[in-house]
């Protein structure tokens, strides 16, 4: 009798493809991903991303110049030449993990046996690759001037550019509301999205049709719906945060507010496409939960992007999690102006409308096509 | 008032509706009879201007459907096969809903949903929610959901499935009020009751093609025989029925102990006696009248629920 139960039990869990993709297809995917975003994957391991760091070289001789030139040769990072102001603004900005300052006089103080002149002023956001790229120069210091008696004397002074002080926020708090805010308002605007799907299964949706009313209309409205849902659900997450651990979200609301409306769209405009993409409920749930979570994975919400290999981060700008994460670094951990934030939030505005405009073709033809 | 003409779709290699021809006059019920999957949904939404035609053309009040859905919308309105209700709003939040899509101020709105609600007869009920209602009240607020702008005629597509007898009547009276008030409706069903019941003229409808068409009577006169006699006995073999056959000149359909034998009420006694005289044990005895179920049977070899 347990035989004949569980036989059918397993039939019927074989027959159904997206529990199929769920169970076994979503983990190989994540694995592959984590694989990759953690390091060592297979023999022949993957080649990373050199770290870009700046360098600035107010001493401007030979003997830095040629210094500048054997740092460069360390395979994971690569100097990028820089003024001082660029440079900072730079870092600052997020664009770089790290400045090397030389400071003047860098030539005489070798010359002296006295302290080197020269700091490392970097992000802290991006702490994983700061402790890389200060260990990698600092080694690569004490080798190419490596006289055996000043080994030990040779320090590499570090500077973060933004005090937690200052931003009364943790780079890791961010990371976590920003990323976790975003995955989950997916999953909630992808069910609202699969409403249309309710309303076309129950009858509604062809009674909504025979009514004076355009498809496009009935899309638009559900769009709304999700949108207004994703302001609210972002707007409480940012004040829990707020209550629970303090972050300082009135340090620049209106580029909050700004940045809460764009990820709305970007995501409402999200849930709209991928509903347009399917003909059923259960396609939806299958569909949604494996691109949710790869669109997460990749973009940054369970990864800080900073730890993922170079051609993963390459790949992350393809998801709206990836530049809903970064805006909120803007306002919380670089504390950029709003006119420096401005581009994601627009590139936030084209990945919606781009889906909007795809949604409204794939609609047509998938959801109210009537039989 | 609704004029069908050489109507044709398909659906990939599926010809659902080819070329139906109909014409619908003021003041009429008009059913469209036929089993499950004969085309009678399809033709229903495209005159519901949700599904264009792949050939021919509907007007309605003179106006074409395909060329002008949106004055069409105005004047139809559509009772779904399903329940189509938000069920976790109250009936009046849903017709509140549906009445606005049509553009009805709100104090209007608000008279046309308690008359259409007092029509249905669930007025004390506006207030419940979809979900708290039974089937048939269900499908009385699928009905007043149709009625708020005023339509001057009524899609209603098998608006009884699954519902009770008495839910079945109230409807039944429902449409017939409607109708009595000048509203046009087209009615799709496979039940025959419902059409003998309500319709003045009927299509009768199979894989996609109108297979007869006219008022009741027009229809029976399709039949040549209009009464039937079925006997069951306790035993009956081929050779019974052979003779029989010999002793009475009636058509005769044997269904294992059962017999149809195709004549009146009128030469009941004959068979009877026939019956008699080859020691036949009758068990039961059914008179039939020709009805729409018959028809169909004679039209196409097949039952109405096949």
């Amino acid at each position: 009798m347990i035989l004949t139960i569980l036989k059918k039990d397993l039939r019927l869990y074989f027959s159904d493809k997206r529990g199929m993709l769920v169970t076994f297809l979503l983990p190989i995917i994540m694995i592959t991903l984590f694989a990759f975003a953690f390091g060592g994957v297979g023999k022949k391991k993957i080649a990373p991303k050199p770290l870009g760091v700046l360098v600035v070289d107010k001493d401007s001789t030979t003997v830095s110049q040629e210094l500048i030139a054997k740092l460069n040769a360390i395979q994971t990072i690569r100097l990028i030449a820089s003024e001082e102001e660029n440079a900072l603004d730079l870092v600052r900005k997020g664009k770089n993990v790290a400045a090397l300052i030389f400071e003047k006089g860098f030539s005489d103080a070798i010359a002296a046996d006295a302290d080197l002149p020269i700091e490392l002023k970097y992000d802290a956001a991006r702490d994983l690759q700061m402790r890389i790229v200060h260990t990698m120069l600092k080694e690569g210091l004490k080798y190419h001037l490596g006289k055996a008696n000043v080994i030990n004397t040779i320090k590499l002074k570090t500077t973060s550019l933004i005090k937690e002080s200052s931003t009364k926020a943790h780079p890791g708090l961010v990371q976590a509301v920003g990323g976790t805010a975003i995955m989950m308002l997916l999953f909630s605007i992808a069910a609202i999205g699969g409403g249309l799907l309710d309303e076309k299964e129950a009858g509604t949706l062809k009674r909504l049709l025979i009514a004076p009313v355009k498809p496009l209309h009935i899309l638009l409205a559900k769009m709304g719906t999700a949108m207004v849902v994703s302001i609210l659900q972002l707007t409480t997450m940012f004040v829990f945060a707020w209550l629970a651990f303090g972050l300082a979200i009135f340090m620049d609301v209106f580029s909050l507010i700004l940045l809460i409306l764009c990820i709305s769209f970007a995501v409402s405009s999200f849930g709209v496409f991928l509903v347009s993409t399917v003909k059923t409920r259960q396609q939806l749930q299958g569909m949604s939960t494996i691109i949710i979570i790869l669109m997460s994975a990749i973009g940054g919400s369970m990864i800080p992007i900073s730890m993922m290999p170079g051609f993963m981060q390459n790949i992350a700008v393809i998801s709206v999690n990836y530049w809903g994460i970064e805006g909120f670094f803007d306002i919380f951990w670089r504390q950029l102006p709003l006119i420096d934030i401005l581009p994601k939030m627009g590139i936030l505005l084209a990945i919606g409308l781009a889906m909007t405009l795809v949604s409204t073709v794939l609609f047509k033809k998938n959801i109210i096509a009537i039989e | 008032m609704i004029q069908v003409q050489n109507l044709s779709k398909s659906f990939q290699n599926i010809q659902a509706v080819n070329d139906i021809s109909f014409t619908i006059n003021k003041g009429e019920i008009f059913g469209l009879l036929g089993p499950n999957g004969a085309g009678k949904s399809t033709t229903l939404n495209m005159m519901s201007t949700i599904l264009k035609s792949d050939a021919g053309n509907i007007h309605i009040d003179g106006i074409d459907v395909n060329e002008n859905s949106k004055e069409c919308k105005h004047l139809i309105g559509v009772v779904p096969q399903e329940i189509s209700l938000y069920e976790d709003l109250s009936a009046f939040q849903n017709l509140l809903f549906w009445g606005n899509l049509y553009g009805i101020p709100p104090k209007e709105l608000k008279e046309r949903i308690h008359t259409a609600l007092e029509l249905i007869g669930l007025l004390d009920r506006k207030k419940s929610l979809i979900k708290t209602y039974s089937g048939g009240m269900k499908r009385r607020i699928n009905i007043a959901a149709a009625l708020l702008h005023n339509p001057k005629i009524l899609f209603m597509d098998e608006p009884t499935v699954g519902i009770d007898p008495q839910s079945r009547n109230h409807i039944f009276e429902v449409i017939e009020t409607l109708n009595k008030k000048g509203i046009i409706i087209v009615y799709t069903t496979h039940y025959m009751e419902e059409v003998e019941r309500l319709c003045d003229r009927i299509a009768i409808i199979d894989s996609g093609k109108i297979i007869a068409q006219g008022t009741q009577s027009q229809l029976k006169e399709l039949v040549k025989t209009k009464e039937s006699i079925q006997f069951e006995f306790n035993f009956l073999s081929e050779s019974n029925v052979n003779q029989l056959r010999e002793l009475l000149s009636y058509t005769m359909t044997q269904n294992k102990n059962k017999l149809l034998v195709e004549s009146t009420v009128k030469e009941l006694s004959n068979v009877i006696t026939a019956c008699n005289e080859l020691q036949l044990s009758i068990k039961d005895i059914q008179l039939n009248k020709v009805n729409l179920e018959a028809i169909f049977l004679n039209l196409t070899g097949k039952q109405l629920r096949d």
